[in-house]
């Protein structure tokens, strides 16, 4: 599935995960080199001011107009409300998917033929775009946040549910043995041996989910229209605002920063037993 | 004591394919207190015969006895040491050696001491909240070793312990088991490939023929004990160059009838 | 080996295949929708018969094979438009450092940035026209083509390079024989995970803002309470989803054949 722990955030690789794999040897980088990549950003944010002011058009405002404008929503408050029910959102949708996916893949992972009946289905959500779901969800439940919570959990569990029955299935088969060497019963193996050698694997699959869940979020929100940080998205869009569009936007590319920030802070707790060269 | 008796092993062929015979007609009795080394070309069944002994595979048929008693499953009495180690890496040395005492069930303070014995004795002290990743393959297979000490199993099952290490971490970890062995007399059953270790440690080497695999002769090491403390010169004299000598050339007969 | 299939069907065995599980596992849900639909779901929520007899009817409906068509042009210009871009853009950051450095925190923002934000903007600038739907498909797309080609450059043995090398072969031999056969599998898998998120953008545009092509379709389902039209269309989407995947799969297996899978994927 999921392939090294990324170096900033989002990517995944399993090679470094189960450690099998000689570690890729990296270069050390010398210091102007590690300059280059904030330097890059700098000279984009540089462009990106450069380029508004010289257009001054309405639909790409400088980035100094588009911080100014979050600064102004965030001091006069009005943004925080919507933010407030977006991260109400996310937390439950999030909460939802975790235990609906870690369930169903540890079930998947332990018993052959549930995964055997259900293995297809999963994958077919994994790869369906899931905001079809929407107009579905927001027929039953209209303008209730189950609308949005429900896209948020179709968003993220699935891959959380994969990841986890790979994990668990692919526990190492000699440490296994080494237990029921000893005389340990299913229960010691899964609590003692399966689980936490798929924690990596599994918390790779989390922090997909938990990035997954707040575009499921932002983009049900957008649906909706009308709550939350999407629907002020699609409220000044429609007003032609792009300066709230992209001011709303960085905010929302820090949640999501901070979420996938969060759930790495845990897998590093959790695994604390890696080998640092594993992670790189 | 433990007899092998009349043991068949199939593996089922993937798909529509033939199954596999791993074993055939293995007959074999092993002493109390015999330290007996196991040698065969690669995959001739013998990983597969330790794991029948250990209780951790069903065989197809035949029977194994140990004192007498059939062996339906794995059990504390019976401890491996496996090739790759087998260590928790999520767990400490100390929480790793302690692993088979705490499915026993018992009680932490008892256990940990009786781990912190053990590391003692294979030279691991001070390293007891260590990782496994943080030691070299050498103090791994220590830990492992321990482990198997610790629930004072009556017979070790060991899978080419000491194939994954060096040349001279393997000369060390030698000496140690011996040693052990010397100073607590159990049953070993040893695989390995090298021809050099089934002399050196071997009371009898089991000399074993491939596809499938079966019993080709039960060679005596003529060699003396407490061999511990002499290794080098035993490696050294004439009765270790002449029993290498046959092995060679059964082991090489045995490839050449392979190929 | 197996023998014949005797007289009597044997449970263990049905139990132990995979085709009479799913099937087993489908029928089961469609057993719940049947029941709870018509127990509870009122008005909102067909039956699972009623959405079957739908979709039957919408295979046949030019209607919505036109809204399929509308659709998948944006679709296929984005998803082209992201392979060819984002396989060289991959192979460039893969095997020079600068570049990767440059690109690196440009790739990590779009990454976990949702990028149906970028619609709105697109919909002031452009307009609802065509064009705006390919860039959101290709935005949505072109990420993951870039990261698993630079995976797959990157995870090519170097030991192979130096063989090479030691063969004599300069930069471009490096590339022919050894990178460009190398990172083949990521880059598939690449494309493969690309195709799934074009296929969401595609849907996504089309849900939030331009309500045309299949998107258009469902909500004017929606908007006239043709819930099993509704429920039908979002089957169909699905299904082109998975066939689309399906035939990836199928490249990937004849062009990669001695590859194990494993892609990054979001
Ligand atoms: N789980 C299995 N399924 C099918 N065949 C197996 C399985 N395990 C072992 N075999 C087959 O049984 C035979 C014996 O295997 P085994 O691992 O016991 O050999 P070995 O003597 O330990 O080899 P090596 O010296 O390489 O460790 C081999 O032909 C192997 O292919
Ligand atoms: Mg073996």
């Amino acid at each position: 599935m999921t392939t090294s722990r990324g170096s900033k955030a989002v990517v995944q690789t399993t090679e470094a995960i189960t450690g099998t794999q000689p570690v890729r040897r990296r270069a050390r980088l010398r210091g102007w080199e590690r300059a280059v990549g904030p330097v890059s950003l700098l000279a984009g944010a540089i462009a990106w001011e450069a380029i508004g002011q010289a257009l001054d058009v309405s639909v790409f405002p400088p980035l100094s107009a588009v911080l100014g404008r979050l600064g102004e929503l965030l001091a006069d408050g009005t943004i925080l409300g919507y933010l407030a029910t977006s991260v109400t959102n996310l937390a439950i949708g999030f909460a939802v998917a975790l235990v609906f996916g870690l369930t169903l893949g540890v079930l998947m992972g332990v018993y052959r033929r549930v995964e055997m009946a259900l293995d297809i289905y999963v994958r077919a959500m994994l790869t369906a775009p899931s905001l079809v779901f929407a107009p579905i969800f927001f027929t039953l439940f209209g303008l209730d946040r189950i609308t949005i919570v429900g896209v948020i959990v179709l968003y993220s569990t699935f891959i959380i549910v994969l990841n986890t029955a790979e994990a668990v299935k692919t526990a190492p088969r000699s440490l296994v043995e080494m237990a029921r060497c000893y005389g340990a019963g299913d229960r010691f193996v899964l609590r003692r041996v399966i689980l936490p050698s798929a924690t990596p694997l599994i918390m790779a699959g989390v922090r997909l989910g938990a990035g997954r869940a707040v575009k499921g979020m932002i983009n049900g929100e957008m649906f909706v229209a009308v709550v939350g940080l999407g629907g002020v998205v699609m409220t000044a869009g429609r007003n032609f605002d792009a300066e709230t569009v992209l001011a709303v936007m960085t905010l929302i590319i820090v949640l999501a920063f901070m979420v996938v920030w969060l759930v790495e802070r845990l897998d590093r707790r959790l695994t604390a037993w890696l080998p640092e060269t594993n992670r790189a | 004591m433990i007899e092998i008796k009349g043991l068949n092993k199939y593996f089922p062929g993937r798909g529509r394919s033939e199954p596999v015979q791993a074993l055939r007609d293995v007959d074999l009795t092993i002493r109390d207190n015999e330290f007996l080394t196991i040698l065969g070309p690669s995959g001739c069944g013998k990983t597969t015969l330790l794991r029948n002994i250990a209780g951790l595979v069903p065989w197809d048929t035949g029977e194994i006895l140990v004192d007498s008693q059939p062996v339906r499953g794995p059990s504390p009495e019976r401890a491996m040491v496996f090739q790759n180690f087998a260590l928790l890496p999520w767990s400490t040395v100390l929480a790793n050696v302690a692993i088979g005492l705490e499915i026993r069930g018992e009680p932490r303070g008892p256990r940990e001491a009786k781990a912190r014995e053990l590391i003692e004795r294979v030279g691991l002290s001070g390293f007891e909240d260590r990782l496994p990743g943080e030691l070299s393959g050498g103090m791994q297979q220590r830990v492992g070793l321990a482990r198997a000490l610790a629930v004072d199993p009556s017979v070790l099952l060991m899978d080419e312990p000491f194939g994954a290490l060096d040349e001279q971490t393997r000369r060390l970890l030698q000496e140690e088991l011996l040693r052990i062995w010397e100073q607590t007399p159990k049953t070993v059953v040893f695989i390995t490939h090298s021809m050099e270790e089934a002399v050196l440690l071997g009371d009898r080497i089991v000399l074993m023929s491939a596809r499938p695999g079966q019993v080709d002769d039960i060679i005596e090491v003529p060699l003396a004990r407490p061999r511990s403390q002499h290794i080098n010169e035993l490696g050294e004299s004439p009765e270790f160059a002449s029993i290498t000598t046959h092995l060679w050339t059964r082991l090489r007969s045995m490839q050449v009838l392979n190929t | 080996m197996s023998s014949a299939e005797g007289p009597a069907l044997n449970i263990d065995r049905l139990l132990d295949s995979r085709w009479f599980l799913r099937a087993l596992a489908f029928a089961a849900f469609a057993l719940v929708w049947q029941v709870y639909a018509t127990a509870a779901g009122g008005f909102f929520v067909p039956t699972f018969t009623e959405t079957a007899a739908a979709i039957g009817r919408q295979l046949a409906s030019p209607e919505v094979w036109q809204a399929f068509a509308t659709s998948n042009i944006a679709m296929v210009l984005g998803f082209g438009l992201a392979v060819v871009i984002g396989i060289p853009l991959g192979f460039l950051m893969g095997r020079f450092r600068l570049a990767e450095r440059a690109i690196n925190p440009y790739l990590n923002i779009l990454l976990v940035t949702p990028l149906a934000g970028i619609i709105p903007l697109l919909m002031m600038s452009l307009g609802i026209g065509l064009a705006s739907r390919v860039i959101v498909v290709w935005s949505f797309a072109i990420v993951m083509v870039v990261v698993n080609t630079r995976a797959g450059v990157r995870q090519v043995d170097r030991s192979l390079i130096d063989m090479v090398r030691l063969f004599g072969a300069g930069e471009l031999g490096v590339w022919r024989r050894v990178i460009l056969p190398g990172s083949l599998p990521a880059v598939l898998a690449g494309v493969r995970v690309a195709l799934g998120r074009a296929v969401t953008g595609m849907v996504i545009v089309e849900l939030v803002m331009v309500s045309v092509g299949i998107g258009g379709l469902i909500l004017r389902y929606q908007a006239f309470f043709r819930f099993a039209e509704l429920y039908g269309m979002v089957v169909l989407i699905i299904l082109e989803a998975l066939i689309l995947l399906a035939i990836v799969d199928w490249v990937q297996r004849k062009a990669t054949p001695w590859a194990s899978m494993t892609s990054i994927r979001d």
